[in-house]
């Protein structure tokens, strides 16, 4: 029998689990200058205009600094409802993460639309490459926050929802470009010690890291639990920042780099 | 009043479903207003079930260092086996390949670059279907089809016709490749892409073409005293996981919490017959399975 031509390299014949590396890695950032957004979809979308047109406008000023700005939407209530009937119809997460990705879409739509005036531009998932002409541009790249993972999404132990969604898009996108911390646009101050639309008791974080987050083990959480599992091993991304976009000057705060909101570090 | 129809609905019965009071636009549903974060919350989405679509098929995954990269005298034996496995127009398979050395080279060249480790994972993917490329030119005269990503809804056509697909294997991570545990290097690669398929799809088993007779507990390259497993639950294989395993970690990861696959079969694509008596649902190299092993 022919032997396998192998092309030699430090790693070939590698099994490449990943465990037992011989190389050294020294990181290179694609564009770490850009600063990347999610406009959550029930938090802020699902309000319409009142929460929508104010933040944006923040966007657009801040655009105007010369600080560069990519968008990625939520989902929101329709992704809960689609969730909800293909939970029902007992869908593998592949089909479920597969159908969660229209929502956010959607939302990146209405978004680019609003913006479009300003420069907004539509953007797939693969067209990070596109960025620098865009940016350049003066452009404010509007996408979906849904990893593409798609059919491809694995199962979670006890949940039939895909554990990283549009949380997880942001974070995984600012950290292939290199950029030092994702910014999240919700409808509360952070992330409190219970859900502070449910529990009045609950207070806020200002600060935390992630291991004392998952120490914690809180009941719920403003930002998926697996960008927290994620962060202490970013090479890029080591901040999460969470703001209040119903409250006016916090967006444009966040953009200019300003602590405010929770920050959650690696 | 008249109802106002939109796609065969009516805005009356839309409306009717529209939940407001908070500030935000709500419609009616089980996870209406829920974090989504919520553990309880994510254990009512949950049942002992998935769904299965295509019960009846096999993957077939055809590995890259293993039998690819050792060129024609292992690929025409391969295909001349699968030709005669489709003269029973009741096997049903998705093939799937491995992209082997090539994959190496450029994720060593990537890191040496440090390249992000999504990078990494968008470069792979073409190394892949360089082997797809070749493999389909050789079984097209005899019906064979690359399939789109995630074209999933054309198989029945695809088998009604006795055209077999073979599928992209590198899952779509891309450029959102996960930092991984360990190391930097992607994570999802070939093998894991293909059991996904086979999950996802709710088929009957996952076949692996490689150059050994099976898994076996060392390296049989590098061990003479290496032992093979016969049929093993995949509860006894992690208790005693290989070090150096033919197949990727992620794979096994994956499989834990999955619902659907309940049989993986490792054979020897070098060894003609096996292939084909795996197909046939005998147990043939090594057979992992997800319940008690029999006997």
């Amino acid at each position: 029998m022919a032997d396998r031509r192998t092309i030699e390299s430090s790693l070939s014949g590698s099994s490449m689990t990943g465990s037992r590396e011989t190389f050294e890695y020294k990181p290179t950032a694609v564009m770490p200058d850009v600063k990347v957004v999610k406009i959550g979809g029930q938090s802020i979308l699902d309000r319409g205009r009142a929460a929508v047109f104010p933040i944006l406008d923040e966007i657009v000023a801040a655009r105007k600094l010369g600080i560069q700005v990519v968008l990625l939407a939520g989902g929101g209530t329709r992704a809960r409802h689609i969730y909800s009937l293909a939970s029902e119809l007992e869908m593998p997460t592949g089909v479920v993460a597969t159908l969660g990705k229209y929502i956010p879409m959607q939302n990146a739509r209405m978004l680019q639309m609003l913006l479009a005036k300003h420069g907004g531009i539509y953007m797939l998932p693969d067209d990070f490459e596109k960025l620098p002409l865009y940016l350049q541009m003066g452009c404010i790249p509007v996408m979906s926050g849904m990893p593409p993972f798609g059919y491809w999404e694995k199962r979670e132990e006890g949940s039939r929802i895909p554990p990283p969604r549009t949380d997880a898009g942001v974070f995984l996108s600012a950290e292939f470009l290199g950029s030092p911390r994702a910014i999240f646009i919700k409808d509360e101050d952070g992330l409190y010690t219970d859900d502070p639309k449910k529990n009045p008791a609950a207070t806020h974080i200002a600060r935390i890291s992630s291991k004392e987050l998952i120490e914690r083990n809180l009941p719920d959480v403003v930002l998926e639990r697996v960008v927290v599992e994620y962060l202490p091993r970013a090479q890029w991304c080591k901040e999460l920042q969470v703001v209040n976009g119903l409250k006016p000057g916090q967006v444009l705060a966040a953009l200019k780099g300003e602590d405010v909101g929770t920050i959650i570090r690696a | 009043m008249a109802p106002f129809v939109i796609f065969g609905g009516t805005l009356g019965v839309l409306m009717s479903n529209i939940v407001g009071g908070d500030g935000r636009t709500h419609i009616n549903s089980r996870l209406m207003r829920e974090s989504l974060q919520n553990k309880d919350v994510l254990s009512n989405t949950d049942s002992e079930r998935d769904l299965q679509i295509f019960p009846d098929v096999s993957l077939v995954s055809i590995g890259g260092q293993s039998i690819f990269d050792r060129g024609k005298d292992a690929i025409l034996p391969l295909v001349a086996e699968l030709v005669e496995i489709k003269k029973d127009r009741s096997v049903k398979m998705v093939i799937g390949v491995g992209g082997g050395t090539r994959v190496r080279h450029t994720i060593s060249i990537a890191a040496d670059l440090g390249l992000p480790v999504g990078g990494m994972a968008q470069l792979v993917g073409a190394m892949e279907e360089l082997n797809a490329i070749l493999l389909n030119t050789l079984l097209a005269p005899h019906g064979s089809m690359p399939m789109q990503r995630d074209h999933f809804w054309d198989l029945p056509l695809y088998f009604d016709a006795g055209i077999t697909p073979i599928a992209i294997s590198v899952p779509p991570y891309h450029f959102w490749e996960p930092p991984p545990a360990e190391g930097h290097l992607p994570t999802h690669g070939s093998d894991f892409g293909l059991f996904q398929l086979a999950d996802v799809l709710g088929m009957k088993q996952a076949i692996f073409v490689k150059d050994e007779d099976g898994l076996y507990d060392k390296d049989p390259k590098k061990h003479k005293s290496a032992k093979k497993f016969g049929r093993i639950t995949l509860a006894d294989l992690m208790t005693q996981f290989p070090q150096d395993n033919i197949l990727d970690q992620e794979l096994f990861h994956a499989w834990k919490n999955a619902k659907n696959l309940k049989r993986i079969v490792i054979v020897n694509g070098l060894v003609p017959g096996q292939l084909t008596r795996a197909l046939k649902g005998e147990d043939v190299g090594t057979v992992i399975v997800k319940e008690a092993a029999r006997g």
